[in-house]
């Protein structure tokens, strides 16, 4: 029954009420994302990428913190503990970490060659190692025990003998190899 | 239809998207660049410039009044070997390096190849020696005989040698299809890359010298040197990682290999 032209909603009035509908959709789509970014960044520790630092590859073992005597765990005068590796083909080094359990621990990693990845497993650390870029994250370890950390990023023809042991142990005994030592490791 | 005619930005449902895109722009900027940057449990991020600035990606220190680094002590290598180390020579390097070497000839043979427990430099990767010339030099690497040798050479005389030696015949490779496991394979199970993998015959690695040909009792001492401990001027203890987890066996096999029969 065809209706007078005039009572009928002009085409532009359909075609702006679809626009809105569509727009809704997507704000609400668009504030889901928002919305999930917020949550797994504030409650799985998912963050946007940050803490960038440059150091040269090629002078490492020169001078600054990546020499080879400076590797390995050192204590801070507020009692947490900086963790210091050097990943490179195919191995890191130290290649045993001691670090104690409920302590706050900075790793500080980089790469001397290309580009390789470290993970903790067990844990929920999990990064990029880049030559080039100083890779920095924060733990506490809730308590002892030891976990393997493999290179996860395909690094060249050794990669898959790329690993390393961490090794937590109690408070006391970390004290105690920290008298005898300024960097610990427990390698052999 | 008057409403057509107004400008685009004055329509309302134009105007209306632009005005919320711009909202969200905004409030998706304060989410990523200050919220979530200042949630973490981190003192530099603190303050907005300082969020913003760390999500940025913007580089700086992120390790604020650490214990200082330790001094270096003398074994540790100073050479700093990239790809081109030796690649921008001057023209002559390798006749320059040729006078040189008739220092060298006595224990290293006439052509590079030596006959006795001297290793072998023919063919060698001149980055790898000049990086051992130069720790000599330093002390980084430690040997009577050779420290002496190389006390009054500059560092050109260094590359020149490297050049010469680099550019003599070596002798044929090994072949890997007969390699005992630990050249071939490694044992990652116990973080030892093939020794292919850096030292030639599947890929090669910088400053990771032939070893093809070596006389074997060289080769035994240089590895139970890493594994002890008493050779440390590989750079960040990258040949020392591997040695300190081979087995005795695995060590006779690898020299067995590639040694020579001297
Ligand atoms: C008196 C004998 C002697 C003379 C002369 C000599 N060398 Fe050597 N060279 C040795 C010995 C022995 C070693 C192994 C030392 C060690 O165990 O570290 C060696 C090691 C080396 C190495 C290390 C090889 C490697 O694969 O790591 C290089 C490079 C080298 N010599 C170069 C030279 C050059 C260049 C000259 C001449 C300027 C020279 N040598 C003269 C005996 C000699
Ligand atoms: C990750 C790479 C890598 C792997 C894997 C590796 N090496 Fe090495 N190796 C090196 C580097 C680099 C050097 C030179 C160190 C330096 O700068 O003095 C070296 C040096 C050596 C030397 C001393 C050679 C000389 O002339 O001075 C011997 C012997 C040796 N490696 C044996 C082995 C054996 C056997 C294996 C396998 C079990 C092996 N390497 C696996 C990197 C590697
Ligand atoms: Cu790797």
């Amino acid at each position: 029954m065809p209706q007078p032209a005039s009572e009928s909603p002009s085409h532009s009035d359909v075609a702006a009420r679809a626009e809105r509908r569509w727009a809704i959709v997507m704000l609400g789509i668009i504030a889901l994302l928002v919305a999930m970014v917020v949550f797994t960044g504030l409650h799985w520790a998912m963050m946007p990428p940050s803490r960038v630092e440059t150091v040269d590859p090629a002078t490492l073992q020169l001078s600054g913190e990546f020499t080879e005597a400076n590797l390995g765990s050192a204590v801070e005068p507020d009692g947490s503990v900086t963790v210091r590796i050097v990943g490179q083909q195919y191995s890191f080094t130290p290649q045993c970490i001691v670090v104690p359990a409920g302590t706050p621990v900075t790793f500080r990693v980089t790469s001397a060659d290309v580009i390789h990845g470290l993970m903790i497993m067990g844990t929920n650390i999990n990064s990029m190692i880049e030559p080039g870029f100083i890779s920095t994250f924060k733990t506490t370890f809730d308590k002892p025990g030891d976990h393997q950390m493999p290179c996860h990023e395909f690094c060249g023809t050794g990669h898959q003998a790329m690993w390393a042991n961490v090794k937590v142990v109690e408070p006391s005994a970390f004290t105690q190899l920290a008298d005898h030592a300024r960097r610990l490791t427990c390698d052999l | 239809m008057t409403h057509l005619r107004k400008p685009w930005w004055r329509d309302r449902i134009v105007g209306g998207s632009l005005a919320t895109l711009a909202m969200l722009l905004l409030l998706s900027g304060v989410v990523g660049f200050v919220w979530l940057p200042s949630a973490q449990n981190d003192a530099r991020f603190k303050g907005i410039l300082d969020a913003i600035c760390g999500a940025a990606g913007i580089p700086r220190g992120w390790l604020a009044d650490a214990v200082p680094p330790l001094p270096t002590p003398r074994h540790v290598s100073t050479v700093v070997l990239t790809p081109d180390t030796l690649s921008h020579d001057a023209p002559g390097s390798i006749g320059r390096g040729g006078t040189l070497a008739l220092k060298c000839t006595m224990c290293h043979g006439l052509r590079g190849v030596s006959t006795s427990e001297t290793p072998s430099l023919a063919g060698q990767q001149s980055a790898s020696i000049y990086k051992q010339l130069r720790d000599y030099q330093t002390g980084a690497r430690s040997s009577a005989v050779m420290e002496p040798l190389v006390k009054d050479l500059s560092d050109q005389d260094l590359k020149d040698l490297a050049m010469f030696y680099g550019s003599l015949p070596r002798e044929p490779a090994r072949d890997l299809g007969n390699a005992p496991d630990i050249v071939a394979f490694g044992s990652p199970t116990r973080n030892i890359a093939a020794c292919g993998s850096c030292h030639g015959g599947m890929t090669s690695k910088l400053g990771a010298p032939w070893l093809d040909a070596q006389p074997r009792a060289y080769l035994r001492t240089q590895l139970l040197a890493f594994s002890h401990g008493t050779r440390r001027n590989d750079t960040s203890a990258q040949m020392r990682n591997v040695a300190a987890n081979m087995t005795p066996q695995e060590i006779e096999q690898a020299v067995e290999y590639y040694g020579s029969g001297r």
